[in-house]
C-alpha cells in the first residue's frame, strides 16, 4: 500500500506505526511486532509459522536449524561446548584485529610494541590479557568439546566425517594458539617456538626435516623472517582455514542433527532428524534466548577473569644468544615436552604425535561397536579415560617438576630469583630487601616478615640440595644486597660447596631490581588493580568536583 | 542431580541481564583504572629497562668506566659524575645542544671511533648494531636509561667527590679542569677566566699558533695560495687595513675583525664567515691589543 492511502485509511499515527512495523519486519527478516510480542509472552506461533522465516530469508540464521529435539537442548547433553568454541573464535578475531593496530611483526618492533600497548594504550593490557586468556580457553573448550563427543559416542555413523573435521579443527586451534605464542617476541615465546619448530627437523629423511624447519623459520634460526611467517600464519592463513573447516563441520552438524542422548533411540538407529512435533524446541525464541544468555554469562565470566585475575606474561626480550633455564612449552603442549624428555626427537616429536593424530581421526572407523550407550561401550570409555590419564601424566612430565637436571647451585638461585618470571625475591620486592650480607650459615632477626621468609626459603633450598645431592656438601649460600644506583639494588647470590672428593665449588649470579618494577604483578594475580581503580576514581571525582 | 539447566526463558533473560551488568561494571572499573595503571606500567618498564642496562653495563662497560661508574684513572672517564650530569659540564664543553640522554645514547651506539689522538688508551668502542657494534637497539636504550639513572647520585656529589678526570679535548686552562670550576655560575666562570688571562698574558706569536690562526691565514708570503685562499693574507695587512672601511683606522679595523669577524666579510675567500666568533672571550683585552699591533707591524718578528 502506498503511504497516502495508508494515511487515509489509518490516520497519521496509524500510518507511522504501520511503517515502523514494516521496518521492524524487514530487520528481523520476517518477524513483525505482534509476533515478537507473542514470542515474549510465550504464546505459540501463528500459522503458517512466521518464526521460520528468518531462517529462510535472513542470512545470519540460515545456517541454524529451525528447531531442535528437546533432549539435545538440555544443557548437560552438549554443555554448549561447540557453541562456546565458535564464540571464543569470534572473541579472538575481534580482540586480535584490535591488537593488530598496535603491532608490527618485526624483531625491532614487536617487543617494544608490546610494552607500548601495556603502557600507552587505554584498554591495551585488557585486550592483550583477554586475547591470551581467550586463546587458552579456546584450546581447553575445544578439547572438552571433543571429550563430550567421544563420551556420547557422537562420532559414530553417520557422523564420522563431522568428527574428522573436528579433529582438523582441533589441530588448527592448537597451531593458531601456538603461532600466536611467538608474536610478543620475548624469551618465553622465542624459545618455546624454537623448540617447537626444531621437532619438525626430526622428520626423516634429514633433507625433508631441514626443509620443513627452514620453511617454518624462514632461516636456520628464528628471526625476522620466522616472525613474519608466524604472524601471517596466525592472522591470516590459519584463521581462514579454520573458518572454512568450521563451516564444513557445522554444515555436517546441522545436516545430521545433534545426536540424541543414546538411551532415547534404538541401538544402531539415528533418529536425530525425525523429531516428533511435541518434542520440537524452536530456535525462535527458545534456543536463541538460551544461547544468547549463555554466551552473555560466558562473556561476563571472561571479562571478570581477565580484569581481576589473568595476566598475559611478558618476559625479557627474545635473546637468541641465551637460552633461559627451564624453557617451557605452553601448557597444552606439556605432554609433548614430557615425551621429549623420555624419547628422542623423532619418536617423541614426530612419530608419536603423528600416530596419535591419525588414531584420533580414525576413531569412528576403528570403533565398530554400533551402540552409543555408555554401558555397552565399557572398552571405549575405559580406553578414553586411560588415554586422558596418560596425557595428564605426560603433561606432568613436561613441567620442570620432572627430571630437569641442573646443578644444585643453579637450581637454588633459580628457586629464589629465577631468570624469568618473579620468584620470591621479586615478589616481596625492592622495599623488603634490606642492604647487607646475608648468609645461610647464620641466624638473623630482621623486623621484616617478608624478608625473613625469603631467607628461610633460601635456607631450605640450600638444605634440600645438600640432602639430595651427595656431590653438594657443606653448602653455604650468601646473598649480598647493595645499592647500585638510586632506586636500584644489586642482589648478588653466591653459593659455595664441597664436592664428594672434597673440591671446593663456587657459583655466582647477579640480578638487579628496580624499585618500580612490578614483576609480581606481571606473573601473579592483579592485586594492584583495585588500587588503580581507587586512584583513578579519586582523580576523576576530583576533576568532576573541581571544574 | 540438581539440574544445571533451567528451561524458564525469564530466568535466562535475568541471568543475561545480570551478567551484562557484571561485565559492564568490570569494564567501567578498567576504564577508571587506566590512567594510574598505565603510569605504573610505564615506570615498571622503565625500571626493567634500567635493570637490563645494569647487567649490560657490568658485562661490557665496567672495565673502563668502573664498577660504580666513577671511571678508572687514565682508562675511562666517570659517568656517575657531577661534571657529566650538570648543564654547565660535559655537554657545554663539547658543545652538544641536545639532551644528555641523546648524547649518552649516541656515544654508546656510535662510540668514538674517529678519535685518533685520544688521551685514553682505548677509544670508546661502537656498541650499536646499526653501526656494526655488538648490541641491539633495545640494549643501547637500556644502557642509556641505566647511565641516566645516576643523575640523582651524581648531582649530589661535592667537588671533592666528583671522580673528575680532565678531558684533553676541552680547551680550558688546566687549573680550571675540575668540578669546582664547573660549580661556578656563568659570571663567576667568566671572571675567573678573565683573572686567569690577566695572570697569563700570551705573546701574539703564542696566540697565533695556540689558537691556530695559521690554519686559515698566511703570515709571511705575499702570494695567492694555489688552492685558493682560505682567509685574508696577513703579510700585506698593514698596507690594506687602513683603507678597508671608510672612517676606520687600521687598528680599529683589525681589532673589530678579531672580536667580531663577521662584521666585514670579503666573500671571495673560500672560508668567508667561518672565522670563530668567540675570540673576545678567549683572549684578554691586553692580548688583543698586542695582537693588533703585532699584525700591523711591517717588521714583526715571526
Ligand atoms: C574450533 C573447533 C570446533 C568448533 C568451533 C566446533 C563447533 C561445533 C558445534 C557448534 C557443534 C554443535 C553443538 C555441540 O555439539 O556443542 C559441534 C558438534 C560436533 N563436534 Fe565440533 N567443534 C569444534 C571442534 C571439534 C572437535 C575437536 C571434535 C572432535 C574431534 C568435534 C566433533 C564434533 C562432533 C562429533 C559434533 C556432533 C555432536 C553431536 O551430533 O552430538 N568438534 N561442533
Amino acid at each position: 500500500m502506498g503511504l497516502q492511502e495508508n494515511i487515509r485509511d489509518k490516520g497519521v499515527l496509524g500510518a507511522v506505526a504501520a511503517q515502523a512495523d514494516d521496518v521492524f519486519t524487514r530487520l528481523t527478516a520476517g518477524i513483525d511486532a505482534g509476533e515478537f510480542r507473542r514470542m515474549l509472552q510465550g504464546e505459540p506461533p501463528g500459522r503458517p509459522n512466521p518464526r521460520l522465516k528468518p531462517h529462510s530469508e535472513g542470512f545470519l540464521l540460515h545456517i541454524k536449524p529451525t528447531y531442535y529435539h528437546e533432549s539435545v537442548t538440555r544443557f548437560t547433553h552438549t554443555y554448549r561446548l561447540g557453541l562456546l568454541s565458535t564464540y571464543l573464535f569470534i572473541v579472538e578475531t575481534i580482540t586480535g584485529i584490535l591488537l593488530m593496530i598496535w603491532y608490527a611483526p618485526s624483531p625491532e618492533r614487536a617487543y617494544v610494541d608490546m610494552i607500548l600497548l601495556l603502557t600507552n594504550i587505554p584498554f591495551g593490557q585488557f585486550l592483550r590479557d583477554m586475547h591470551r586468556l581467550g586463546a587458552e580457553a579456546m584450546v581447553a573448550i575445544v578439547t572438552l568439546h571433543m571429550v563430550r563427543c567421544y563420551l556420547t559416542g557422537s562420532y559414530k555413523p553417520p557422523r564420522q566425517f563431522t568428527w574428522f573435521t573436528g579433529v582438523l579443527l582441533l589441530v588448527m586451534t592448537l597451531f593458531l594458539s601456538f603461532s600466536g605464542y611467538l608474536l610478543p617476541w620475548d624469551q618465553l615465546a622465542f624459545w618455546a617456538v624454537t623448540i617447537g619448530t626444531s621437532m619438525a627437523e626430526a622428520v626423516p629423511p634429514a633433507v625433508v626435516g631441514e626443509t620443513v624447519n627452514l620453511l617454518a623459520r624462514g632461516a636456520p634460526d628464528i628471526g625476522a623472517n620466522g616472525l613474519l611467517r608466524f604472524y601471517l600464519l596466525h592472522v591470516l592463513f590459519l584463521p581462514l582455514l579454520l573458518i572454512l573447516f568450521f563451516f564444513v563441520h557445522y554444515y555436517k552438524v546441522v545436516h545430521f542433527g545433534i545426536s540424541l542422548p543414546a538411551d532415547e533411540e534404538e541401538v544402531g538407529e539415528d533418529t536425530a532428524n525425525r523429531v516428533p512435533a511435541d518434542k520440537r524446541v524452536y530456535y525462535l525464541p527458545d534456543v536463541l534466548v538460551d544461547e544468547t544468555s549463555f554466551l552473555t554469562v560466558m562473556t561476563a565470566l571472561l571479562i571478570v577473569l581477565t580484569v581481576f585475575f589473568f595476566q598475559a606474561p611478558l618476559e625479557h626480550i627474545a635473546n637468541p644468544q641465551s637460552t633461559p633455564l627451564h624453557t617451557v612449552a605452553p601448557w597444552y603442549f606439556y605432554w609433548l615436552q614430557g615425551l621429549l624428555k623420555i624419547a628422542d626427537k623423532f619418536i617423541a616429536g614426530v612419530l608419536l604425535p603423528g600416530v596419535l593424530l591419525v588414531l584420533l581421526m580414525a576413531i569412528p572407523y576403528l570403533d565398530y561397536n554400533p551402540s552409543r550407550r555408555g554401558k555397552d561401550r565399557m572398552v571405549a570409555i575405559v580406553a578414553g579415560i586411560g588415554a586422558g590419564a596418560v596425557m595428564i601424566i605426560w603433561s606432568w612430565m613436561g613441567t620442570p617438576e620432572y627430571a630437569v637436571e641442573g646443578a644444585p647451585s643453579v637450581e637454588i638461585v633459580q628457586d629464589v630469583m629465577p631468570e624469568e618470571g618473579s620468584g620470591l625475591s621479586r615478589e616481596i620486592g625492592y622495599k623488603h630487601l634490606p642492604l647487607g650480607v646475608w648468609r645461610t650459615d647464620e641466624e638473623y632477626d630482621v623486623h621484616d616478615h617478608e624478608f625473613m621468609e625469603l631467607l628461610h626459603e633460601f635456607n631450605s633450598a640450600v638444605d634440600y640440595y645438600r640432602r639430595a645431592d651427595p656431590d653438594f656438601n657443606a653448602p653455604i649460600g650468601i646473598l649480598t644486597i647493595t645499592q647500585a644506583q638510586p632506586k636500584l639494588k644489586k642482589l648478588n647470590w653466591e653459593i659455595t660447596w664441597f664436592s664428594a672428593d672434597g673440591k671446593e665449588g663456587e657459583y655466582k649470579k647477579t640480578f638487579w631490581l628496580h624499585e618500580d618494577s612490578l614483576y609480581w604483578e606481571q606473573y601473579g594475580w592483579k592485586h594492584l588493580f583495585m588500587g588503580y581503580v581507587a586512584d583513578g576514581w579519586k582523580s576523576l571525582s576530583g576533576a568532576l568536583a573541581g571544574e | 542431580m540438581h539440574r544445571l539447566y533451567t528451561r524458564s526463558p525469564i530466568a535466562k533473560i535475568m541471568w543475561g541481564i545480570l551478567s551484562s551488568l557484571v561485565g559492564i561494571i568490570a569494564l567501567l572499573m578498567v576504564l577508571v583504572s587506566e590512567n594510574p595503571r598505565m603510569e605504573a606500567q610505564t615506570i615498571n618498564w622503565e625500571g626493567r629497562s634500567i635493570e637490563n642496562g645494569a647487567k649490560l653495563f657490568s658485562d661490557n662497560c665496567v672495565i673502563c668506566h668502573g664498577p660504580d661508574g666513577k671511571g678508572i684513572l687514565g682508562r675511562g672517564p666517570g659517568l656517575n659524575s657531577y661534571y657529566f650530569f650538570t648543564d654547565t659540564g660535559r655537554l657545554k664543553d663539547v658543545g652538544w645542544v641536545g639532551s644528555l640522554e641523546d648524547y649518552v645514547k649516541l656515544t654508546i651506539a656510535a662510540g668514538r671511533p674517529s678519535k685518533t689522538e685520544s688521551q685514553w688508551p682505548e677509544v670508546m668502542p661502537t656498541w650499536g648494531g646499526q653501526f656494526g657494534g655488538p648490541l641491539r637497539g633495545d640494549q643501547v636504550v637500556d644502557l642509556t636509561k641505566f647511565v641516566m639513572n645516576w643523575e640523582g647520585s651524581a648531582l649530589a656529589q661535592t667537588p671533592d667527590e666528583d671522580p673528575f678526570q680532565p678531558f684533553e679535548d676541552v680547551i680550558r686552562p688546566t687549573e680550571f679542569q675540575n668540578t669546582a670550576y664547573i660549580l661556578l655560575s656563568e659570571e663567576e666562570q667568566a671572571a675567573a677566566l678573565e683573572e686567569y688571562r690577566a695572570r697569563n698574558i700570551r705573546s701574539p706569536q703564542e696566540i697565533w699558533t695556540g689558537e691556530a690562526c695559521f690554519a686559515c691565514h698566511n703570515l709571511e708570503e705575499r702570494q695567492v695560495d694555489v688552492y685558493g685562499q682560505n682567509g685574508p693574507n696577513m703579510a700585506d695587512l698593514y698596507e690594506r687595513a687602513g683603507s678597508r672601511v671608510e672612517g676606520m683606522t687600521a687598528e680599529e679595523y683589525v681589532y673589530e675583525s678579531i672580536v667580531n669577524p663577521a662584521a666585514y666579510l670579503v666573500e671571495t675567500y673560500e672560508q668567508a664567515g667561518k672565522m670563530p666568533q668567540n675570540f673576545a672571550e678567549k683572549l684578554s683585552e691586553d692580548e688583543i691589543q698586542a695582537l693588533v699591533a703585532w699584525l700591523l707591524n711591517p717588521d714583526r718578528e715571526q
